[in-house]
């Protein structure tokens, strides 16, 4: 079989790693190459897997906005909720399936912009006696807000912010002052 | 060439010397805000030889802080020979003619160290610790007894009362978010609404914010002496409670635990700035000013994003960082408790 997007990107990072960074001789060079490789490294990270969590993210989306519509609904009346709702609803009713992965970055791009929008409604009535409905949807977001959160590359964890400096091993990084 | 172009520029200012030659001119990693080169410059004046090593900050193409290099100029200019340790400054140049770009030049503190990695885990550093930890609280604390009215830094924007500052930072990295997210932000936005709904008490005094605090802004040396604190670009006039919340951060506990910039449990950091700064530490506000902390540094990367795509940059930096906020919308979450 040919080589994978994703053996083709290990590919580059480890001939960035293992041929051109030795050759560079400037600290500044030699941290730019890091952070290409750590870029490669984030990509890397999600390039199997972007399809997929974008599709499992939009369904879960769409949930959370029907039943957001549920509790509003349920919520009393007053303007905000009635134009949140109608916005739900609309967002509901434009159902777009196509499976590029620019097309389902824009789908998620444009639930998770109802998504904001309805959270702050939510946050101004969430914690009001008879608002358990509203409480149960909130917490919903806020769980599916963290599963994607957790899901990121970060400095901290994946590769290591710290060792990633601690891999620096450049003599003139001696006193430096950035 | 650079260094001809920094020799010539030199050669002008230094109207009484001859000879002005620069040498081991490097571009120092890291400084995503603005391009950060050092360099040497020896000449002849009055007849003796002069050496002298050189910081020169020229502003980027794109950065993750469009800031004013005349405020971070104008501020370690006003406090250093106050306690405050900083750089002595040279030369601000706010139009290209020079070298491309607005730039100025600083002195250069050599023997010391920056990275966290370095200061926290280098052996060499482990016997000065502890006297980096009180070094780190008393220059805080010096910073906010600074006498920012008699300087003249009133300039810099006075908030109209001490209970204003919290939500004047707020519009001011609102409008950030504003401006610069690429995709909705559920999480920064119900974090604005939340600040907004809980602003801190007054601050105890309007002091000047450095806005950036933390270990890995400040040169040190192996004796735990800060020699330097550098990285001003966002300073004002402010709450001190900003500067305490924003040292405590998670994104600046080096070392993976919960320690403070790496160096001392927040209890003990909170002590020993209420010692030092005679003020006093309230958990309600700086719980509003962490939140509103890890807020402004994904505001921050985002703008990175943003510059990136707009094509305003090339720097993979901008592109890693842009793309990578998960994690503060984690502590962000949990500061709100949700």
């Amino acid at each position: 079989m040919r080589p994978t997007g994703l053996e083709s990107i290990r590919a580059a990072k480890a001939a960035l790693a293992e041929v051109i960074f030795p050759e560079l001789t400037s600290a500044f060079a030699q941290d730019v190459a890091q952070t290409v490789q750590m870029l490669l490294e984030s990509l890397a990270g999600e390039w199997d897997s972007a399809p997929a969590n974008l599709q499992h993210d939009n369904e879960a989306l769409l949930q959370l906005l029907g039943a957001a519509r549920e509790a509003l609904k349920g919520a009393g009346r007053n303007e905000s909720i009635s134009s949140a709702v109608t916005e739900v609803e609309d967002r509901l009713g434009d159902r777009s399936d196509g499976l590029s992965l620019a097309e389902l970055t824009a789908r998620n791009d444009a639930l998770r912009a109802t998504l904001e929008r309805i959270l702050i409604v939510l946050e101004d009535i969430t914690g009001a006696p008879g608002s358990e409905a509203i409480d149960a949807v909130r917490r919903d977001i806020y769980a599916h807000l963290r599963s994607v959160a957790v899901r990121g590359w970060s400095f901290w964890d994946i590769t290591s912010f710290r060792g990633r400096m601690a891999e620096i091993r450049s003599p003139g990084m001696t006193g430096a002052q950035p | 060439m650079l260094e001809e172009r920094i020799q010539a520029y030199l050669s002008q200012k230094l109207a009484r010397s001859d000879a002005v030659i620069v040498s081991d001119l490097w571009r120092i990693p890291g400084g995503a805000s603005r391009e950060t080169w050092s360099f040497d410059a020896a000449w002849r004046e009055d007849g003796c030889e002069v050496r002298r090593g050189f910081i020169l900050r020229r502003d980027p193409d794109a950065s993750l802080l469009e800031t004013d290099r005349d405020v971070e100029f104008r501020v370690m200019d006003a406090v250093v020979g106050c306690g405050i340790p900083v750089p002595k400054m040279y030369w601000l140049e706010t139009d290209g003619a020079a070298l491309d770009r607005p730039f100025f030049m600083m002195e250069r503190i050599d023997g010391c160290e920056t990275s966290p990695t370095k200061v926290l885990m280098d052996p060499r550093f482990f016997p000065a610790r502890e006297r980096l930890a009180q070094q780190f609280v008393a220059v805080l604390a010096r910073i906010h007894a600074f006498d920012w009215r008699a300087a003249g830094l009133d300039s810099l924007g006075v908030p109209a009362s001490e209970a204003e500052c919290g939500m004047r930072e707020i519009e001011k990295w609102e409008a950030v978010v504003d401006r610069d997210a690429l995709e909705p932000q559920p999480v920064l936005r119900a974090a604005f609404r939340w600040l907004r709904r809980r602003l801190p008490p007054p601050a105890q005094r309007l002091v000047l914010v450095h806005a950036d605090y933390r270990t890995g802004n400040f040169l040190c040396d192996s004796e735990g002496e800060i020699k330097g604190v550098l990285d001003w670009e966002m300073t004002h006039i402010g709450d001190p409670m900003e500067d305490v919340a924003w040292s405590s951060m998670r994104p600046w506990r080096w070392l993976g635990d919960e320690k403070i910039s790496g160096l001392m449990e927040r209890d003990d950091f909170f002590r020993r700035y209420e010692r030092a700064a005679g003020l006093t530490v309230d958990a309600t506000a700086v719980r509003f000013w962490e939140l509103l902390g890890n807020v402004k540094f994904a505001a921050i990367l985002l703008s990175g994003g943003r510059s990136f795509c707009d094509g305003r940059t090339r720097n993979p930096l901008m592109a890693l960082v842009g793309r990578n906020v998960g994690r503060l919308e984690l502590e962000i979450m949990d500061l709100m408790g949700v």
